[in-house]
């Protein structure tokens, strides 16, 4: 059983050898000595030290006990303050300033949803890409090694950059493209159309009651039109026609028929101009739209979303990596059906969470879409503006009259409670991938 | 494997420690069981570790030897699901009684782990941290004692020219010197080293082993080892656990060349485990 | 297929870029012009851009609103920093499991409570009680109640952060500590928080740069003056809340005041992307050394 040759024989490191047969005969010092026998018995330092750490268990515990308060005293204040204004016309109304007892919220649940949706649809891809990059293609060489560490170190600068810049991004990349295509001016010039709207004028017709006819606009300079001549229009429900004029001076009769009247205007009606979109409508620059300020937030969930991805992936284990390449599949084949379908719940946990941080996002929507919350109805079409759930609770709160007050505070309730079913969502799937 | 069978030994059992020929007996166990949570790790363990010599507790992985040794210095406290039942005794005084100060008692059991895992501090103040929190301790008194510790690990003439270093600079063999150093610095009865050179190169580890067959002179040393040459190599007392049962235990030269059981004798012959 | 996913990965840095792009362009507007120095935009005590009535009276001298960011932001940290940190500890050292299980999820509430929510509370709340605990001797909108609330934000960030610092320590160290006879809080605090420092320090960096660059609470609750001062019961714009502020008025797009935004937007951006820089460098040495 001994070998203490064979072990003996081994090369042996020098330094590890040094020892001297002197050291070993040292007495142990008189100071650790102590004079004292063995004993279980708690000494006067012993006792003090045990103490004072058992003081410290207590201040931790306060402390963390901290966070509890102010979770439940926040969660309760919010409650009694807004608790009278839970009414079904919270959730049907809109923003009013003459009644404010009747405002609601339902524009800005709409607006935020929309956004939301912007938002997952841009943010996601990008960001689950890049992290499959980052972690599914190892750097090689050490130039690629460096690109790497930059490539993280940038997006966890990212993480770290204030929204409201993203905001100011936001505005001139989306809302104003660099002033690339101009400037958008109500009524002025509305950049570069390219799909979703035709713009009419907007005449009224002689059977009154706000019976107008359209007519096509075609020069977008011209806000205005004066009809004096009989002209190609289109009712509302888009059926061509031709509209007639009617000239008081020229004696003529005043047509009586109703189906005549609908089709005649009087000569010298001016009418404005009229766009009809549809909800494709979309133009260069996006002006102050749903569309910008959901890419403004997907830039600022973006880095998020990516760390969540990253780590997700990275807690795949690589023997399932290497089980695929061992039966012979390509790096985007494991990618495909191994690492990804893995690290699916993590990814949607971290999906979900940055996308709650994106609906309780307020400050880069005021900056992309200003700090008007009169909107009656949910986003029309992607170039239209919104109002969204922070942005109305911010103009709710800032306002000093109580019923407002307490329209924040119910406004609240609501956006926790959407945050809180969106998180259960979280939860739920992560539970339901695991099980799969 | 009847119970009754499970203690083969305590050969000096019942012996006066007063004899002067005689080993006296350092740690005494009796009637131990060990659980986590609901699994027990120990069954119904006696034995007598003897002062001033080397005992080495071998047995495959997962049969109690190492949560035995954690008992000892009461180290299994900091685990929440470990309990235990039975009777330690150092120089016999019961350690395992609830009123027991571990602070205190940790300070006379030193203990050296696995892996070096000397603290991201220098060298020197490695060795003084022990000292610094249990004695009150003039400057020039702390060097002498992180001197006289760092010597007798066997590792002074390797740092003493840069004891403010960090640790982390030294190789694995020294950093675990340095740990010995570190742990005899508050001057312990016993020492309890839980497989000590698992994660060392050969040439450290015989530094090691070197080093505890030499710290015996003047202190009392229980080592775990899943290595039967570094058991027969520097122990004097060997103990063989399996699944949890103390199978046998006796002078090293007997366990390894007369086993009475069958089991011991496939160990350490290498058929399992 | 991977030239696709490096595009996605490329685009972060457009971002970058596009930041950079944004600010030098749009400030350029803002420093270029005939009423601003940037010697006085560095130096001056008075800041005027939304008060003055015209643009020759307007005062843009940057203090005012660092002052305000520097009170709010070290009244948070008083807050966020030391309760943190010791939740981190009790989390990583102490808590039982069924402790945990509590502990975490409230934090995690916490962190996903919306900012704006968190800037109605400190108006709702805070300020309130502050004024009645000191019989009115703080302002309706004030430094300390919006710094009090931007700490409650950046608490579970400077927790979680840290803790994951305190987790990475091995196991090994806290058992050596634990050997020597070291007591809980001997442990902590002489080996585990040590040799988590480097990520503790990042913690709070990184915390700290949130909390500069947070908006809506102090939008809500710090009030609209931009004030040079160092009194906590006083009114303080932020940076942030400056942009806000400019971006709510009726101010002109294309005026100078208007542009003065980002004057202060490049402002905020070193800043802040300096601490994260730093904070995010020390983060990688020390994850490096537990690897």
């Amino acid at each position: 059983m001994r070998d203490i040759e064979s072990l003996e024989k081994l090369s042996i490191d020098p330094t590890e050898q040094v020892k001297t047969d002197d050291d070993m005969a040292l007495p142990i010092p008189a100071a650790v000595k102590n004079g004292a026998a063995f004993s279980v018995e708690s000494n006067r330092n012993s006792r003090r030290r045990v103490l004072v750490s058992k003081a410290f268990y207590y201040l931790c515990f306060g402390v963390s006990l901290i966070s509890i308060v102010i979770l439940v005293v926040l969660l309760a204040s919010i409650l009694v303050q807004g608790h009278t204004r839970l009414t079904p016309s919270l959730l049907t109304n809109a923003h009013s300033t003459s009644e404010p007892a009747e405002s609601g919220m339902l524009p800005a649940i709409l607006g935020s949803l929309a956004i939301c949706a912007v938002c997952a649809l841009s943010a996601l891809p990008i960001g689950i890409g890049t992290a499959i990059f980052l972690e599914e293609f190892q750097p090689t060489t050490p130039w690629l090694r460096r690109l790497h560490g930059f490539l993280s170190l940038n997006i966890a600068n990212l993480a770290g950059v204030p929204s409201i810049v993203y905001g100011l991004l936001g505005l001139s990349l989306f809302v104003f493209m660099f002033n690339a295509f101009g400037q958008i001016r109500v009524n002025e010039t509305s950049g570069i159309e390219l799909v979703g709207v035709e713009r009419y004028y907007q005449v009224l017709t002689m059977a009154g009651g706000g019976n107008s006819a359209l007519i096509r606009q075609t020069d977008p300079a011209q806000p205005t039109i004066v009809v004096t001549e009989s002209i190609e229009a289109v009712d509302r429900q888009g059926e061509g026609f031709t509209l007639e004029v009617w000239d008081p001076k020229s004696g003529r009769a005043k047509p009586t028929d109703p189906e005549v009247l609908r089709r005649t205007v009087r000569k010298g009606q001016s009418g404005g101009a009229y766009a009809k979109t549809s909800w494709y409508y979309f133009r260069l620059p996006f002006g102050r739209s749903f569309l910008a300020a959901g890419l403004t937030l997907a830039l600022v969930i973006l880095p998020i979303v990516i760390i969540a991805s990253q780590e997700a992936l990275r807690s795949v284990p690589p023997s399932l990596r290497e089980a695929a390449y061992g039966l012979g599949a390509t790096k985007w084949q494991t990618v495909r059906s191994v690492s990804l379908p893995a690290a699916m719940p993590g990814i949607m946990t971290g999906a979900i969470l940055a996308m709650g941080r994106a609906i309780g996002e307020a400050a880069p929507i005021l900056v992309v879409l200003g700090a008007t919350v009169a909107k009656n109805s949910g986003p029309q079409n992607l170039m239209d503006t919104v109002v969204t759930m922070p942005v109305l609770i911010f103009h709710w709160a800032g306002d000093p009259k109580v019923t407002y007050q307490q329209l924040a505070a119910a406004a609240i309730i609501v956006l926790l409670l959407v945050l809180l079913v969106m998180n259960a969502l979280a939860i739920y799937l992560r539970h339901r991938f695991r099980t799969e | 494997m009847p119970q009754s069978a499970s203690v083969t030994n305590a050969p000096f059992h019942g012996e006066s420690p007063s004899s002067e020929s005689a080993p006296e007996v350092c740690v005494k166990i009796a009637n131990f069981n060990a659980w986590y949570d609901s699994f027990q790790a120990i069954h119904d363990l006696s034995l007598d570790i003897l002062r001033n010599q080397v005992t080495a507790f071998i047995g495959p992985s997962g049969c109690g030897k190492s949560t035995l040794l954690r008992w000892v210095n009461r180290m299994n406290d900091i685990v929440p699901t470990a309990q235990c039942t039975g009777s330690l005794r150092i120089n016999d005084v019961e350690v395992l009684s609830p009123s027991t100060d571990v602070v205190h008692l940790r300070r006379q059991v030193g203990m050296v782990f696995q892996k070096p895992n000397p603290f991201p501090k220098s060298i020197y103040e490695n060795v003084a941290f022990a000292p610094r929190l249990h004695l009150k301790l003039r400057r020039g008194e702390l060097d002498e004692l992180v001197e006289w510790a760092l010597r007798k690990a066997a590792v002074w003439d390797e740092v003493k020219d840069r004891l403010n270093a960090p640790a982390f600079g030294l190789s694995g063999g020294q950093q675990q010197r340095l740990c010995i150093a570190r742990a005899i610095a508050i001057g312990p009865e016993l020492l309890l080293m839980d497989e000590p050179c698992s994660a060392l190169d050969p040439a450290s580890t015989l530094a090691i082993e070197d080093l505890i067959y030499e710290l015996r002179e003047q202190y009392t040393i229980v080592m775990v080892t899943h290595n039967m040459q570094q058991a027969s190599r520097c122990s004097d007392q060997t103990a063989f656990f399996f699944e949890g049962r103390l199978i046998e235990s006796g002078a090293t030269d007997d366990v390894f060349t007369k086993p009475q059981q069958k089991r011991t004798d496939d160990y350490v012959r290498g058929r399992f485990g | 297929m991977i030239a696709v996913l490096a595009m996605c990965a490329f685009a972060t840095i457009a971002i970058t870029l596009g930041i950079v792009v944004m600010l030098v362009t749009e400030s350029w507007h803002f420093f270029n012009s005939q009423y601003v120095s940037v010697r006085d935009f560095l130096t001056g005590t008075q800041w005027t851009a939304l008060q003055s009535k015209s643009i020759e009276d307007a005062k843009f001298g940057i203090w005012p609103l660092l002052s305000g960011t520097f009170r709010v932001t070290s009244i948070a940290m008083l807050i966020a920093l030391p309760s943190g940190l010791i939740t981190a500890i009790y989390l990583s050292e102490f808590a039982s499991p069924k402790v945990r299980a509590t502990l975490k999820p409230a934090l995690e509430v916490i962190a996903g409570i919306p900012t704006v929510v968190l800037g109605y509370f400190a108006v709702l709340v805070i300020s309130p009680s502050l004024q009645w605990l000191t019989n009115g001797g703080f302002d309706a909108f004030n430094a300390t109640s919006a710094g009090i609330a931007v700490g409650i934000l950046c608490l579970p960030m400077v927790c979680s952060l840290s803790e994951d610092a305190l987790h990475a320590v091995p196991r090994s160290l806290r058992e050596g500590a634990f050997g020597l006879g070291c007591t809980p809080l001997e442990t902590a605090t002489r080996v585990v928080v040590p040799a988590a420092l480097s990520g503790i320090v990042s913690a709070f960096l990184l915390a700290f740069s949130r909390a500069i660059g947070e908006t809506m609470v102090v939008a809500l609750a710090a009030g609209t003056q931009a004030t040079y001062t160092m009194d906590p019961r006083a009114q303080s714009q932020t940076m942030t809340g400056f942009i806000v502020e400019m971006i709510k008025s009726e101010n002109e797009y294309g005026t100078v005041q208007y542009y003065s935004l980002y004057g202060v937007a490049v402002t905020l951006f070193v800043i802040t992307f300096g601490m994260t820089l730093v904070g995010q460098l020390v983060r990688r040495r020390y994850r490096e050394t537990y690897a």
